[in-house]
């Protein structure tokens, strides 16, 4: 059985293969779009994934300290803990910080908590030098992308920390590496102000009584308890809005990243139309250079069908190849990205898919021409 | 024995535009061709030679007439068939004036690509394809490409692929246009011996008048009708 397709390929091969290389450059990009979605993703959830807790209880009408401003008191952790099923309670703050480097500033987010606390946002599986911070002052553990390494001394504020561990992969919802302080140091560099500041405000009576304040106080529940439950007893007797560990995630994936996900969508979605168009008009082209040969195959009888399946077949194996290629470079180059950028199986099946449809699509301009050839154009030199 | 019928034509007319862009080129053409002929088809340029081939290569509709392929008719007025690129296929082979091989086959596959599109099972086909290879001295050559070809190799390649699917005619269009004297002498020569052997009709359209006495049927068209001619008039 002869496949014309195929005889077709192997007769122009390199430059089927240049072709093909160049589509899947393209699908390649579209992978990486996706895997930057999937990697904010998977960003919004780290620090959730490493607090393990059930219970985050924030400012009274907010979405909490990762969608807008929240401030709870400290000692709330105090009362939250005294609800009965509730097993731990620590005050955390966040703070997206600039940490001076030599050559620049390095963006980071900082977590505060209480060293001696009950629960420590540092997962040991993430420590890869150091250790987690023991002593209540000027100690940092910080993301190994940050270019910081142990023993460090990093200036914040008024005060040099000296860096104590290094974590890998701990970051932020919006891409930025995490660091950990200790509660009071997070405290002092969120709510005390300089010098000339504070003399400035106590000018105006304004005394600085923040400085107790958390950004949000987090919680286990024992066993045997309903979540639901206690969180509905702090949201009605505590006056605080109170997110279980799913509705904070939903916080972060659909209220923070909701748009750069659309954006990115919407990228991807543009990228596979061009990718749609630029294989019609290769198939269109490589119909063209074959036109006196499908005139020729027409003319002496062979059926449209015979020669449709050779457009389809080659437009189905460019987008194949193109679709491998496009895997092998997505997979070259996406650790060179700055953010996360997560590759996964599924998507890359629903790629195969969306580019099967796509070739098919794309091969119905150079079918409509086979379909419209005339064989007497054959004839006659 | 009579000679069998490869080609029947009655009252066929052929007409392109209409008012004054109106031209007649063939008014109640009527002729047979027999199998075993070799007829050359010969008239001034534009006076309709390539027409009346794609007529009855069932390529071309005509206005009205009758046309049979062998003993089926498949045009009365009409065709009479879903499809004449079936009668194409099952009935008729073509010859053009370059090789016109389908050039990412090879050899053999050139061949077999008619009988595979007729549903003949594959190593009957090749079997086929390999005898007229052989029969055309070129059997050394099945796995070569098209480009890998002499001239006449692939010409005598060409003339293989239509004779592959056993038609009852062949349609060859100025054949030897591009060949010099003594080469269209051979392939003249080549094509009689195959319409004897093969017993198959050879209708050849031709402008070059020196290979019309080995051709054993000259048709003209004169006055938009076709006229058959004597041979022996051109010796």
């Amino acid at each position: 059985m002869i496949h014309l397709a195929k005889e077709d390929i192997k007769h122009t091969f390199g430059k089927f293969i240049v072709t093909a290389m160049g589509v899947g450059m393209l699908l390649g990009i579209v992978l990486i779009m996706i895997g930057v979605y999937r990697g904010m993703i998977v960003d919004a959830e780290v620090l959730l994934d490493d607090l393990a807790v059930d219970l985050w209880i924030v400012q009274e009408n907010t979405l909490g300290p990762f969608a807008e401003s929240s401030r709870v008191h400290e000692d709330l952790k105090n009362t939250i803990k005294a609800i009965e099923g509730i097993d731990k309670s620590e005050a955390i703050t966040f703070q997206n910080i600039q940490l001076p480097r030599a050559d620049k500033k390095v963006r980071v987010m900082a977590v505060g908590y209480d060293i001696f606390g009950e629960i420590n946002p540092i997962n040991p599986q993430r420590l890869i030098a150091g250790r987690t911070l023991k002593h209540d002052h000027y100690e940092i553990v910080v993301e190994e992308k940050t270019g910081f390494r142990l023993y460090d001394k990093i200036k914040l504020s008024r005060h040099y920390y000296t860096v104590v561990g290094v974590t890998h992969g701990a970051v932020s919802s919006g891409g930025d590496s995490l660091v950990y302080i200790s509660l009071k140091d997070a405290q002092e560099l969120q709510f005390s102000y300089s010098n000339k500041r504070i003399h400035s405000d106590r000018a105006r009576g304004i005394y600085n009584k923040d400085s107790h304040m958390v950004n949000a106080v987090i919680a286990t529940v024992k066993d045997g308890y309903s979540i639901d439950e206690i969180a509905d007893t702090i949201q009605k007797w505590h006056h605080k809005s109170v997110y279980t560990k799913e509705e904070q995630k939903i916080v972060l994936t659909r209220n923070l990243i909701e748009k750069a996900s659309k954006q990115i969508g919407l990228f991807t979605a543009i990228l596979i139309l061009v990718s749609t168009i630029i294989i019609a008009l290769i198939i269109y082209t490589m119909t063209l250079e074959k036109m006196k040969e499908i005139s020729i195959m027409k003319l002496i009888g062979l059926p449209n069908s015979t020669i449709i399946k050779m457009i389809v077949e080659e437009t189905l194996l460019l987008g194949i190849f193109a679709f491998i290629f496009g895997n092998i470079f997505s997979h070259l180059i996406y650790s060179k990205f700055p953010k996360r950028v997560v590759l996964e199986i599924p998507d890359a099946w629903m790629l195969f898919a969306i580019i099967i449809i796509a070739s098919i699509l794309a091969s119905f301009i150079g079918v409509k021409k086979v379909i419209n050839a005339d064989p007497t154009a054959a004839i006659g030199g | 024995m009579s000679a069998q019928q490869a080609i029947k034509v009655e009252n066929l007319n052929k007409s392109f535009g209409s008012g004054d862009t109106f031209v007649d080129v063939i008014h109640d053409a009527s002729f047979t061709i027999y199998k075993g002929e070799l007829v050359a088809l010969v008239a001034p340029s534009g006076a309709g030679k390539t027409t009346l081939l794609m007529m009855i290569g069932c390529v071309d509709t005509p206005v009205s007439g009758k046309i049979w392929i062998g003993d089926e008719k498949v045009y009365d007025n009409k065709w009479l068939t879903k499809t004449t690129r079936k009668i194409r296929r099952e009935k008729l082979g073509f010859i053009f004036q370059a090789h016109y091989l389908i050039p990412f086959l090879n050899v053999i596959d050139n061949l077999v690509l008619l009988p595979q599109a007729n549903k003949v099972d594959e190593k009957v086909a090749k079997t086929k394809a390999r005898e007229l290879l052989k029969y055309f001295d070129i059997a050394e050559k099945e796995k070569a490409m098209p480009s890998q070809l002499s001239g006449g190799q692939n010409q005598r390649v060409a003339i293989a692929r239509a004779l592959v699917n056993d038609p009852e005619i062949i349609l060859a269009d100025e054949p030897t246009a591009a060949l010099d004297s003594a080469r269209s002498i051979d392939v003249v020569k080549m094509l009689k011996k195959i319409a004897k052997e093969q017993n198959v009709a050879i209708v050849m359209v031709t402008h070059d008048e020196r290979v019309l006495p080995y051709c054993d049927k000259i048709m003209k068209i004169e006055n938009k009708k076709t006229v058959f001619e004597d041979v022996s008039a051109v010796k």
